[in-house]
């Protein structure tokens, strides 16, 4: 520090007349200049997400175009039919989109309430010492790649499935839902506590006073009002799940079918990111199976932008919500 | 309600809410535990000699006098193995002994143009010889004991006949008396049952005891050594002991596993005494000895990671991470920085926040499509650079991929630098871009450090984006950007699902799935330790 106040004194503009506070016009104008060219650059530099999610969009959908030209879109979302390679290919997603649902709401049906219970415990039941060594513990399952869960649903669950149930293969839909579940959960915590805790103290207070328990208070007071910020979580919890590949490629058995009773979740499902991974690697670039790859892409970007539009709705109108409050 | 059983639900409801959370952590503990467990024995094991054996060929690591006399000890036992397994060998397969006959009769005939016998005496004494070999061969191929031994003392009785005495045929008998010993204590009605289960055995004496001394070096380093781990050996000792075979007892029930003891297949036989020898000996055979076996993680692997360890996995995890946090980075807190000190809630910066969302909400397989389509196939092209997937451009895809999480640290750690410090620089006359330079960045540059550590987490652990960008199951060192590379988590999948010979080696697909998973846990340690930090000193402690 004191080295740059010598060398301020040492400039020969500090021992010249007041005048030098004044900038002369050029400099002015270069002044200017740089905080208007800055700001550009930097708005421009910023915009690199926006460039990138366009890109993105951009590419997959001229990749995706082939195959949106030639083929009958209506069948493509509707007919179970998925036999890429065969003499007279047929690109039928249904089976792939189906099970793209199935195990994403079989896997919230596990996560939303544990997801739930556990940010109320963190957020207003235990004190401040013990949420800071919980922390950690959703930090490292948020933190755990997804292919050391899908190694582990392939080596380890699915032998147990298989032996514990006598499941005929372990690799199903219930051994994805389990690991989705479980990778859903850090996602729908994190949110639904911060939603939680903006509550703020005046309405539990409020609540306490009038004589509840706390059951009461969290259930008739702070839940409906965090609703939208909890509603956010769930979502932000199934894109999580939609998008997730490597674990049902390994974990799913990869067998395109709908489930016969629709309750079986020890059947094998495929889904589209799934579906994308495996397959991919074995099509010849430019054929219709590869196109067709990339429609599914399509159709999953579209998917998760939709879920994501009607989420930061809800994070918004949560947060206007608690800000009238 | 009653005030009682308010109070009740109340009491349930919090149990019920701790539970959740204890059921997380035991989650955690029961996807890390066994993991690190099972993972931590390619570390951490007891090796046999064959392994010391491994280390010396190819890494001429270890004394390599006291490895020779390991060798040359547990040598003795593998040969009277072997030799066991030949002598019965002899008796089934009989070709052995068909070659020698006719080797003797050969030696014979030489024999006799070498002295000098010529014309209707040649041809008499060959006609004589080329009978016993006839008998002898009729011999080898019987079943019949009763014939076989009538053979064989038939031709014992032409023992001394003038036309061969003193010739080279006289190895005839001796050769006639060893096949009489070989099948002394044999059943030869079960001679292709002998068959399959001596090539069952042998095959695993081998995997076991790795090839014979006398034998040639075979081509697949996974076939030069035999078991290298005592619990590997341990496994096949337990095949070569007992053989199962699946039982249909009821009609209507599935089969059930049985095991057998495998000498009782061999009752009776020579075979039958080596399968207590080599229990009794496997100490003695094997030496085990306790390893850490550091060089795991620097090492090579054979094909299908048989042997060696996830050196060039890890380099391939480190320079794909490192790369994409050199693009990455400064993106990333530059945005962050016109984020929080230049963005007014306009559209414009209500649009690129809505598409930082919508890139961390994209699924990471779309990101790999997305690399593809254009990072392959336009932007490298277009600079010059080959299409096809390289390190460059599975890196930059990490980078695509990784941008809002960058973004989003930063911004927070350019937040939570308290207002004061700027308004402190902003009076003393420094200007906003000096402000941020000098003051908010120097103050941020902690916390955007764990936004950096947390971002490289999740790159090392990506594995979608890199499926057709970049990376590989198999491959040399990369020496380029535009080549591709093994890393950790394409790894780990293709060692769990891919490989048909990482079955085998239940420890390494344990160990590199630990690597990586060990890996990300102590860069997010680190994270979580320096925000602790962070957290308290702008607290003012």
């Amino acid at each position: 520090m004191e080295n740059t106040i010598t060398n301020r004194e040492a400039e020969p503009v500090a021992e010249s007349n007041d005048l030098s506070l004044v900038l002369t016009p050029l400099e002015d104008l270069r002044g200017f200049l740089f905080h208007h060219l800055g700001r550009l650059l930097l708005f421009l530099i910023t915009s690199s997400s926006v460039i990138a999610v366009f890109l993105i969009f951009f590419f997959v959908i001229r990749e995706a175009m082939p195959f949106i030209k030639e083929h009958d879109l209506i069948k493509f979302l509707t007919s179970k039919q998925w036999y890429p390679e065969a003499d007279t290919p047929k690109f039928g997603a249904l089976s792939m989109i189906v099970g793209s649902a199935y195990v994403t709401v079989a896997s919230l049906i596990f996560a939303v309430p544990v997801g739930i219970l556990a940010a109320v415990f963190l957020s207003d039941i235990v004190s401040f010492r013990i949420r800071e060594i919980v922390k950690p513990v959703i930090e490292i399952l948020a933190a755990i790649p997804s292919v050391a869960y899908g190694f582990f649903a392939v080596l380890v669950l699915a032998p147990w499935l298989q032996n514990k149930f006598g499941f005929t293969t372990g690799t199903n839909a219930l051994n994805a839902s389990i690991i989705l579940s479980i990778m859903a959960l850090p996602t729908i915590i994190s949110v639904a506590e911060d939603s939680i805790s903006t509550v703020g103290r005046e309405l539990r207070e409020a609540s306490y006073g009038l004589g509840a328990t706390r059951f009461e208070t969290i259930f008739k007071v702070v839940l409906p009002t965090a609703h939208s910020g909890i509603i956010a979580a769930v979502i932000l919890g199934m894109m999580r799940a939609i998008g997730e590949t490597m674990v049902v490629w390994m974990a799913s058995g990869n067998a395109a079918q709908i489930p016969a009773p629709w309750w079986n979740l020890s059947q094998s499902v495929r889904t589209m990111t799934a579906s994308i991974a495996g397959e991919m690697g074995e099509t010849v670039k430019g054929s219709d199976h590869y196109y067709s790859l990339f429609a599914t892409g399509v159709l999953l970007l579209i998917l998760i932008f939709t879920l994501n539009l009607i989420s930061e709705y809800f994070l918004v109108s949560a947060k206007k919500k608690l800000g009238k409050i | 309600m009653k005030y009682n059983t308010r109070h009740i639900i109340n009491k349930i409801f919090t149990v019920v809410t701790a539970a959740s959370v204890v059921l997380m952590i035991v989650i955690l503990i029961s996807v890390l535990g066994p993991m690190i467990w099972r993972g931590s024995s390619a570390v951490f094991f007891k090796s046999t000699v064959e392994f010391r054996k491994m280390q010396l060929d190819l890494h001429h690591r270890g004394d390599e006098a006291e490895i020779g006399d390991e060798i040359s000890k547990s040598e003795i036992y593998r040969d009277f193995i072997y030799h066991k397994i030949d002598v019965f060998k002899k008796g089934i397969n009989t070709d052995y002994y068909t070659d020698r006959v006719k080797q003797i009769y050969r030696k014979f005939s030489k024999e006799l143009q070498y002295n000098g016998i010529k014309g209707d005496q040649l041809s008499r004494r060959r006609k004589f010889a080329r009978g016993i070999r006839r008998d002898m061969e009729k011999a080898f191929k019987s079943l019949d004991k009763a014939e076989i031994l009538q053979i064989i003392d038939d031709v014992n009785k032409c023992k001394g006949d003038e036309r061969i005495a003193n010739t080279k045929a006289d190895e005839f008998f001796v050769l006639a008396d060893e096949y009489k010993e070989t099948i002394k204590n044999f059943d030869l009605s079960k001679r292709q049952q002998y068959a399959q289960a001596l090539k069952e055995v042998e095959g695993l004496v081998r995997q076991l005891l790795g090839p014979r001394s006398d034998e040639p070096l075979p081509a697949m380093v996974m076939d030069r050594y035999g078991a290298t781990r005592v619990d590997l050996a341990k496994e096949l000792l337990d095949k070569i002991i007992w053989k199962r075979q699946w039982v249909q007892q009821n009609p209507d029930k599935p089969m059930v596993e049985e095991k057998v003891r495998r000498a009782t297949q061999f009752a009776g036989t020579e075979l039958e005494s080596i399968f207590p020898y080599i229990e009794e000996n496997f100490d003695t055979i094997t030496i085990p000895r306790f390893t850490f076996y550091w060089q795991y993680f620097f090492d090579d692997s054979t094909s299908g990671h048989y042997f060696g360890g996830v050196g060039p996995e890890i380099l391939g995890t480190l320079i794909l991470t490192v790369l994409a946090m050199a693009f990455v980075f400064p993106l990333g807190v530059i945005s962050a920085a016109y984020l929080v000190e230049c963005a007014s809630d306009n559209m414009a910066v209500r649009i690129i926040r809505m598409s930082i969302n919508t890139l961390a909400g994209v699924p990471s397989i779309v990101f790999g499509l997305f690399g593809l389509a254009f990072f392959v196939l336009v932007f490298i092209p277009f600079f010059g650079g080959p299409s096809k997937p390289c390190i460059l451009a599975a890196s930059l895809t990490l980078a695509v991929l990784t941008l809002p999480v960058m973004i989003r640290a930063s911004e927070e750690a350019i937040r939570s630098v308290p207002k004061t410090y700027k308004e402190a620089s902003l009076g003393l006359g420094a200007g906003r871009f000096r402000t941020f330079v000098k003051v908010t960045f120097p103050a941020a540059l902690p916390g955007i450090l764990t936004g950096v550590i947390l971002s490289l987490s999740r790159v090392a652990g990506e594995t979608a984006p890199i499926l057709f960008t970049g990376a590989c199951a198999f491959g040399s060192v990369p020496k380029s950007l535009f080549s591709q590379t093994r890393t950790l988590s394409y790894g780990s999948y293709d060692i769990a699902v891919g490989d048909k010979i990482g079955m085998l080696v239940p420890h390494n697909q344990y160990g590199m799935v630990v690597t990586l998973v060990l890996l990300i846990i102590c860069l997010n340690a680190i994270a979580i330790f320096f925000r602790a930090k962070i957290f308290r000193r702008l607290k003012g402690h």
